[in-house]
């Protein structure tokens, strides 16, 4: 196992709260008792990544990399500044084509070589990357943004369009924005059973929207029910029923519940998301979605998520300009919602604007391996023994 | 094409010859010895230059840089080649047949043409080794020998950013400079000499200070660098910060010399003819309206490039030039030709550019080396402080801490973690003699004065928080700000007791978030967040709206109130305004930053009378103080205004 410092745990725990000053001044002690210590170089690259300050960040990891040429987490990190700090696409496809030797089940790894390759004009071999990835993991949405990124390019809106609902329908941000609409942000530990929840409208609505978060939909349906029982036309609970039958393909009885919530709540946001994302997923009905959409965005229009909604129902109807304003806002209302990254791109495209596309992408690429949190995976893994 | 031939007949139809050039503001071209990446080092110049020339001069360029070849020159120690100063004399030839002017660099690094490659050199070192440095001498004094009652050459020019960010310290450096400027000087003392490179940029490249060796020389450069746009503004070149950092740096370089705008021009060959005729647009302006002495485009041809894969970008960025490969002006000449015109109808003789009273102060911290954050920090924060004062519209110039603030009415010191005492000293006398100053809280500790001049009691760095809220509550005193909550990851939040400052706005729990007080006969504005560092470190392409208008708002408000206003309103954030005065009328320069059509509502104390194209035209009537100006995608306008 290698072994790391005092200094470099300290920094370790620094970094990973966050405390980025404290963190690079205990690296730099790290380095002042051994200048070789690859953990230390390691997380300064990252750290440096973190901040943007991407020629630093290469100079880390390529020294940390130096050290020990089995340092994950310092590929990644090499990988991630040669890509944001672009004009660099050449050594980024080896440091990629690396990893993905080093992890090779790493769907990241893939899906940053095809962009590396794609930024290269490599169109073929960054689709093949995509693929691979999509092998590892079906799942995976930023590969299929990317495909659909290159149909665009290729074969034009039409064929893209496609892409980009699948990549949509796999984006879990999604199901996020219902859940934000209902008022339920975290999924439950412990499963729901409407048996013991209380027998009055509200607890049963509250447990149902926690039944939903954790899939049960079931037992969602079960008390959205036993609600409708008392008052049939209980839009909060219709609009949960709608959501349940959304979730199981049962697009006619959700639209027909969604209808009756909306038909006393015109403005219910939960309603009006399902009824919007029922018309969205059938063909000759994305006119009615875009409408549907305009109104869920003004009624939830503090949430990112609402207006990429409407901006992806206006590019079905080939309103560009529409929709760049409506992604451009999500993007505001959240920098690191991907979705909407992508989509902007994919309008840049229509416009001939390819450096702004290059960077939406860029951008998407960024937050979302961001979020993955891979840096201290890679990381842990190596410490406990991948530096062997 | 189009516009440009209506130009010249209203011209002809008026009966008179516009000027072509402006001699104080040249705008200039940089033609690089090899524009093929398959010829090597012999083929320096060796091809028809004049043709270059003519094109350029066409465009109403100027001046042309030239690069002086030390390895074809000086093949062997002590040997001359003749067929080196052969080619030099046709670049003289060239410039002559089409009344243009060189600047001779003698030491560049093209990544390419292996201009300082001596083969005798033996790899030593030519930043620093005594012998090296000696035959440098001797060339320097052979080429200005040869060339300097040639009334073509214009300036000298001692090396590229390329070739000087070898020198590893700031005493080698500057005694390189002394030396090359004390050899030009003992033959030629007249014509200017400078130094190429950016103090910021090349900072930011080797640790190293240049500013010492710059003010050696008569004129200074200013120069985005590709490494430093990818640092300080990464993003697209036609929108957001990118389309300021021109003007940031120039603003930078602007102390005692007059300050030539370098490398004008996109970095890489992947923008679209429109992306980068925008870009060349924006720079351009920028300069003109920002206290420039002239201008140089990065390259005249594109590079033609090898035929590999995958592409691999030169990091010393001359591969975009303003025309292809063949030579053929691309829509980016346009651009130039039509600015050039607009360069020379303003005679910096009769209009005066309005004076800027306010600055940004650029914290010493900035040159602390790591592990210190300040050196990474500070200069993006800087960058978005200075949008931020564009934004107000307010006439901002860029100052570093240690610079006299005597001139200025308003300072803004953005998101600094310390000051030095003798610049809280220099604040405090500042501000008591009526001037005003916004400060951001940084992080760490907060220096005793901020107690003494901002009236507030500093209780601790509550850290960081993921959302900005602010809620107003004294309305209307630091401008007309608005209570919001956005999505912005702030690094650190000062916990401020009072200290008998007035709370302008808190945050969601009532924690003072902006405090103004009153010290002596000036205004103090803390605010408890570094905000400018919170926009640049987050995503500056997307930063809340609510955010941005916040700090323009308590910007413009502070200058306003501090008589550093701006001549002429605005009411457009993205459209920079700049008026040059004059004595009957005055020159009014817009320039839009967004790549997108807006119309901008200029406002005026006085009674405008008319509005002409500043190019010529008959002037439009006004009659009232404000009037619209339509602009296109980055597009700028100069106008004439006549006042009743």
């Amino acid at each position: 196992m290698p072994r790391r410092s005092s200094q470099v745990l300290i920094a370790e725990d620094l970094a990973r709260g966050g405390q980025t000053g404290a963190a690079v001044t205990a690296c730099y002690e790290a380095l002042a008792v051994d200048d070789r210590e690859p953990f230390a170089h390691c997380l300064l690259a990252h750290l440096m990544l973190d901040g943007d300050f991407y020629d630093e960040a290469i100079a880390e990891a390529t020294t940390a990399i130096e050290l020990d040429p089995d340092c994950s987490p310092a590929y990644l990190a090499l990988g991630l500044a040669y890509d944001r700090r672009g004009g660099m696409w050449d050594q980024s496809v080896l440091v990629w084509h690396e990893l993905a030797e080093v992890v090779p089940d790493l769907v990241t790894a893939h899906v940053q070589l095809g962009e590396a390759f794609a930024a290269a004009q490599f169109e073929e071999q960054a689709v093949e990357s995509w693929q691979r990835a999509l092998e590892l993991d079906p799942t995976e949405a930023r590969a299929t943004y990317n495909l659909a990124i290159a149909a665009l390019k290729h074969e034009g809106m039409a064929n893209a369009l496609p892409g980009f609902r699948k990549a949509g329908e796999l984006d879990p941000s999604q199901d996020d924005l219902f859940f934000a609409l209902l008022g339920v942000s975290v999924v439950p530990d412990r499963p729901v059973d409407p048996a013991k929840v209380r027998a009055d409208r509200d607890s049963r609505l509250g447990a149902a929207g926690l039944a939903a978060r954790a899939d049960d939909l079931f037992a969602a349906a079960e008390l959205a029910r036993l609600v409708l029982d008392e008052e049939p036309d209980d839009a909060d609970a219709l609009a949960i029923a709608a959501y349940t039958y959304l979730k199981q393909e049962a697009t006619n009885e959700a639209m027909a519940c969604a209808l009756r919530a909306l038909a006393s709540r015109p403005d219910l946001p939960t309603a009006l998301y399902t009824l919007g994302v029922v018309y969205s997923k059938r063909t000759g009905l994305s006119r009615h979605a875009a409408r549907v959409f305009v109104a869920l965005a003004k009624a939830a229009h503090t949430q990112a998520l609402s207006h990429v909604l409407l901006a992806e129902a206006l590019l079905g109807l080939q309103r560009y300009s529409q929709a760049k304003k409506a992604y451009a806002t999500a993007v505001r209302l959240d920098p690191a919602c991907v979705r909407a990254r992508f989509g902007l791109a994919a309008v840049h495209l229509t416009e001939g604007s390819h450096a702004e596309a290059e960077w939406e992408i860029r951008r998407a690429a960024y937050y979302d391996t961001k979020r993955q949190g891979l840096f201290w995976k890679l990381y842990d893994e190596y410490a406990e023994g991948g530096g062997e | 094409m189009a516009r440009d031939h209506d130009e010249a007949a209203a011209e002809e139809r008026e009966g008179r010859q516009a000027p072509r050039r402006n001699p104080d503001f040249p705008v200039g071209c940089d033609i690089y010895p090899l524009d093929e990446e398959r010829r090597g080092y012999a083929d320096w110049y060796e091809r028809d230059i004049s043709a270059d020339f003519a094109t350029l001069a066409e465009a109403h360029v100027s001046l042309v840089r030239v690069f002086i070849s030390w390895k074809c020159f000086e093949p062997q120690v002590g040997q001359y080649d003749d067929v080196a100063d052969e080619r030099l004399d046709a670049l003289l030839e060239a410039a002559h047949a089409h009344d243009m002017r060189l600047i001779v660099c003698f030491f560049a690094d093209d990544r390419l043409a292996e201009m300082n490659d001596v083969t005798w050199g033996k790899r030593r070192d030519a930043h620093t080794d005594d012998y090296l440095i000696q035959r440098q001498t001797q060339l320097v004094q052979r080429v200005v020998n040869r060339l300097r009652t040639d009334p073509a050459v214009w300036a000298w020019d001692l090396g590229n950013e390329a070739f000087l960010a070898g020198f590893a310290s700031e005493a080698d450096l500057e005694s390189w400079v002394a030396t090359m400027r004390d050899a030009i000087q003992e033959v030629d003392a007249d014509r200017p000499i400078l130094l190429g490179c950016d103090a910021e940029t090349l900072f930011r490249t080797s640790g190293v200070d240049p500013r010492p060796a710059i003010d050696i020389g008569e004129y200074a450069i200013s120069h985005v660098t590709a490494p430093y746009r990818v640092y300080a503004a990464e993003g697209p070149v036609t929108s957001g910060p990118a389309t300021y950092l021109d003007s940031f740096l120039l603003r930078a370089s602007l102390r005692e010399l007059p300050v030539l705008v370098d490398g004008v021009g996109v970095h890489a060959l992947d923008y679209s003819f429109a992306e980068e005729a925008a870009a060349v647009r924006t720079a351009l302006f920028s300069a003109l309206m920002n206290g420039a002495s002239g201008v140089m485009l990065r390259r005249f041809r594109d590079l033609a490039t090898e035929k590999r894969e995958p592409y691999f970008r030169d990091p010393f960025e001359v591969l975009v030039g303003v025309a292809d490969a063949d030579g053929a002006p691309k829509p980016v000449m346009a651009e130039v030709k039509r600015f050039a015109r607009v360069a020379a109808r303003i005679d910096f003789r009769r209009y005066q550019a309005a004076p800027s009273r306010a600055a940004v102060v650029i914290p010493a911290e900035r040159y602390e080396p790591l592990p210190s954050l300040a050196g990474l920090y500070d200069p993006r924060a800087c960058l978005q402080a200075y949008i931020a004062a564009k934004e107000a519209h307010v006439p901002v110039a860029v100052a570093r801490e240690g610079d006299d603030l005597e001139a200025l009415h308003a300072v803004f010191v953005p998101s600094a973690a310390k000051l030095s005492a003798e610049m809280w000293r220099e604040l405090a006398a500042f501000v008591q003699g009526g001037g005003s100053v916004v400060l951001s809280y940084g992080g760490g500790d907060a220096d005793p004065a901020v107690r003494e001049i901002f009236g507030v009691e500093f209780l601790g760095d509550h850290g960081s928080r993921r959302t900005f809220s602010c809620r107003v509550a004294q309305p209307g005193m630091l401008g007309e700000l608005m209570s919001f909550d956005a999505r912005l990851e702030l690094p650190h939040f000062a916990l401020l007791g009072h200290g008998g400052a007035t709370v302008v706005a808190t945050d969601a729990t009532g924690s003072p978030l902006l405090t103004s007080n009153q010290f002596g006969q000036g205004t103090a504005v803390f605010c408890a967040t570094p905000v400018e560092r919170a926009i640049a470190q987050g995503d500056p392409w997307a930063a809340p709206e609510e955010v941005r208008s916040l700090l323009r708002t308590v910007y413009g408000s502070v200058a306003r109130a501090a008589g550093a206003a701006p001549v002429l309103g605005c009411d457009s954030p993205d459209v920079e305004v700049a008026v040059f005065l004059g004595e009957e009328d005055d020159i009014v320069l817009a320039l839009n930053h967004a790549p997108v059509a807006i119309t901008a509502t200029l406002s005026s104390e006085r009674m405008v009378a008319g509005v002409a194209d500043a190019r010529g035209g008959k002037p439009a009537e006004v009659g009232g103080k404000s009037f619209g100006v339509p602009l296109g995608p980055n597009a700028a306008a100069a106008l004439r205004l006549t006042y009743a």
